[in-house]
């Protein structure tokens, strides 16, 4: 008896039941008012000019930030990508351990959430425009290299030997053979990091480190919901123009040619694509140097107080069993809100166009709000605990999976379901047979990769009181508390990786029955 | 509700135009199929034959002119729509299966137009209706065996005929069929057409266009389809040579 792949998709809804039972005990009866305030707010966001331009300015300064990360994550990534390959090693020097240990070693800074990376640095170096930057560059850089090795050592080397057999020499002929079809995948990847830089930006500003989020965070505890809207409308057009563009950028150059209308002259795509690149060098050195980035200051490290007194009693009378357990239970919540509700929605609405567009535009908001603002909205109304920081975090990923799924259905040719509704099934019943069967395996696929995401991410919504490994380091990082923080890092990279490793296993176990 | 009149004819197009970039692609055309009618639809390509079955089946709205199913317009309350549209059985040229269900979830997706939310669940996870499934497959000569099998595992003939059977499973009165002999061999497509005309007898009907004249044997009527008009409309019997040049010769040759 085993689920089909339509009904597989709405298995993750199942946590839908305990969460809606355990929704009316947290309900603190008052904040409603403020709920519905923010609300109305939307449509009448703050237009004082003083209030725009601070805002304006703290959207640059998070764009800078996200652009910079992104850069210099891209650059590293790369680099730190043909380092850990298996083909370049074996190409250039015949051996493939380095690749190995390479690899192993990248392991560990991609484990870390780009917060955690930001307060450390914070408190190492002081505040600083580079901190938000750099915390974003060392975990983006570690996922670049791993996909980018992936991708390489998935290509066909057939190729590459028959240019070896001919006498090229290996640097030459790795890049004859392997660059142009890395490309594609390289490009693709590389423009849905940048959607996520802008989003990592965001969050970090909402934990102090400036830009937009800082804006937004004050303004939410100062409830002025006017001018948080006008923040979050600005937020919103960066993050549509952005996600259209990378969009557009992606469909010229990974388009097939054989799809494309008229035939595009000769290396034209590569010439494009090296002038993109070439250009953004110096557009990196400008928005670095006007965000006032300081190599030098970076060099100055503060000591850290209170390390190496060693109160290791303390460490190991921390709850570790139940920080573990809180976390697993918060990412499971999460992954199962974010990956169950949005086909359920989809379902949902299927009859009425409108309202398929209404649950869209809610996805965009979702993706939009960092998810500790979510919280702290979540907060005006419902107790803290587990289940509202995995509210929190689950409709945060909600709106990325629900845009994927949108994305994945529209590439789908719909004649199975028109054949459904003209044999007369409903219009529900047609998606669910028709539309979900078909993208039903790479959407569990990609949801396996997204729980992995927000086992990192639970360290966000750690405001939300005691929930986990996420919550406790925030409290240590506050209370300066380093032999401890040492410890949870440690646990807390260990369980990143072996949630990973499971994460993987699943997803190739979905991607290959398919 | 109102009841369908059982002396109307299964399929009633009267007038019917739908709109084209250049020219129609259905002008002004009327069509009335009554119950135990094997009715076959000639004409060359582009002459509207796929688009006269997608008004017929309810797939694409007419920009002029009436459907009539068993009497009655296309209902107006989407329950009522969907009972008309259960009626109607397509047997579409791309089969139009779900790749990533077995035989019988297939076989059992023909009845989501009866079925509600919880059996279209439990076909999913357990096989329903497993009889009824079965006398599908023998009526179109496959093997029950195959039942658990995935679609995918099928060959060509096979999912042409699991097309069919499903088709018999939705329990239609009237039977449209998209060129179903198009990509198929001779002796196939001449076994098929057999099996699908033995299916159509009174009080169903079936409408089926195809590309070859010289299977007409068993067909009641022939419809000729010509640039979006309704060339000739007779008895399989009467159709000869000169009609046949009538319609696809002239097509040859652009005006």
């Amino acid at each position: 008896m085993r689920p089909a792949p339509p009904l597989l998709l709405l298995l993750p809804a199942l946590v839908l039941l305990p969460l809606l039972l355990a929704l009316p005990g947290l309900v603190h009866g008052g904040g409603w008012d403020l709920i519905a305030e923010f609300a109305g707010a939307a449509f009448t966001p703050s237009l004082d000019p003083v209030v725009l331009q601070s805002l304006l300015a703290g959207l640059w300064v998070t764009v800078a930030m996200a652009l910079l990360g992104w850069g210099t994550s891209l650059f590293g990534g790369l680099l730190l990508g043909l380092a850990s390959s298996r083909t370049v090693w074996r190409t250039l020097v015949g051996q493939e351990l380095p690749a190995a240990v390479i690899r192993r070693l990248l392991a560990v800074p991609r484990s870390i959430h780009e917060l955690l990376w930001g307060l450390l640095l914070l408190q190492l170096v002081g505040l600083q425009p580079a901190v938000a930057v750099l915390a974003i560059a060392i975990p983006y850089a570690a996922l670049v290299a791993r996909v980018v090795s992936d991708l390489l050592d998935a290509l066909p080397t057939a190729n590459l030997e028959a240019l070896r057999a001919s006498g090229a020499p290996a640097p030459a002929a790795l890049l004859t053979a392997l660059g142009p079809p890395l490309l594609p995948g390289v490009l693709s990847y590389g423009g849905y990091r940048l959607e996520c830089a802008l989003r990592s930006a965001t969050l970090l500003g909402v934990f102090g480190l400036g830009g937009l989020g800082t804006e937004l965070k004050l303004t939410l505890q100062s409830l002025e919901f006017h001018e948080l809207w006008s923040g979050l409308w600005f937020l919103l057009v960066v993050m549509l123009l952005l996600e259209a563009g990378v969009g557009l950028l992606r469909r010229r150059w990974t388009m097939p040619r054989r799809f494309a209308l008229h035939q595009a002259g000769v290396g034209r795509r590569g010439r494009e694509m090296l002038l993109a690149l070439l250009a953004l060098l110096p557009l990196l050195l400008a928005v670095g140097w006007a965000l006032g980035v300081d190599p030098v200051a970076l060099g100055h490290w503060q000591p850290l107080p209170g390390l190496g007194s060693g109160r290791w009693q303390a460490v190991l009378s921390l709850p570790w069993l139940q920080l573990v357990g809180g976390t697993l239970v918060l990412t499971a919540l999460a992954t199962g809100l974010a990956v169950g509700l949005a086909p359920l929605q989809l379902l949902l609405a299927a009859p009425w166009p409108w309202l398929r567009r209404l649950v869209a535009c809610g996805w965009v908001l979702a993706r939009l709000w960092p998810p500790p603002l979510t919280l702290l909205l979540l907060l005006f109304v419902l107790k803290p605990g587990l289940i509202t920081a995995a509210l929190a975090l689950g409709l945060h990923n909600l709106g990325i999976l629900g845009r994927l799924l949108r994305e994945s259905l529209d590439d789908q040719s719909p004649a199975v379901q028109e054949a459904l509704v003209a044999a007369g099934s409903g219009p529900r019943l047609a998606l669910f047979y028709g539309g979900l069967s078909g993208v039903a395996r790479s959407y569990l696929a990609y949801g396996a990769y997204r729980s992995d995401v927000m086992l990192r991410e639970t360290v966000v919504v750690g405001l939300a009181g005691a929930v986990g490994l996420g919550s406790q380091m925030l409290e240590s990082l506050s209370s300066f508390a380093w032999d401890q923080l040492a410890a949870l890092l440690v646990v807390y990279a260990l369980l990143t990786l072996v949630g990973e490793d499971l994460s993987d296993r699943l997803r190739r176990r979905l991607l290959r029955q398919a | 509700m109102v009841k369908p009149e059982p002396a109307a004819p299964l399929l009633e197009l009267r007038q019917i135009t739908v709109a084209g970039r250049d020219r129609p692609r259905l002008e002004a055309l009327d069509l009335r199929i009554c119950s135990g009618e094997r009715v076959a639809l000639l004409g060359a390509s582009g002459a509207g034959k796929s688009t006269l079955l997608a008004v017929a089946n309810g797939s694409l709205p007419a920009d002029a002119g009436q459907v009539l199913w068993q009497g009655l317009p296309p209902a107006r309350s989407a329950r009522q729509r969907r009972r008309q549209l259960a009626r109607i059985g397509t047997l579409w040229q791309d089969m139009r299966l779900i790749e990533e269900l077995s035989v019988q979830q297939n076989l059992n997706a023909a009845r989501l137009a009866q079925w509600g939310w919880p059996r279209a669940l439990l076909n999913l996870l357990l096989p329903l209706e497993t009889a009824a499934c079965a006398e599908a497959l023998r009526q179109m000569e496959l093997d029950p065996a195959l039942l658990p099998q995935p679609v995918t595992a099928l060959s060509g003939g096979q999912r042409q005929r699991l097309a069919m059977a499903r088709l018999l499973r939705q329990q239609p009165s009237l039977l449209l069929a998209d060129e179903p002999l198009a990509s198929l061999d001779p002796r196939l497509a001449t076994q098929l057409l057999a099996l699908l005309l033995r299916q159509a007898q009174a009080p169903r009907a079936l409408l089926l266009s195809l590309h070859r004249p010289d299977l007409l044997v068993g067909f009641d009527r022939v419809i000729g389809l010509r640039q979006g008009r309704l060339l000739f409309d007779c008895a399989a019997a009467a159709v000869d040579g000169a009609c046949l040049r009538d319609l696809y010769g002239a097509e040859a040759a652009p005006p």
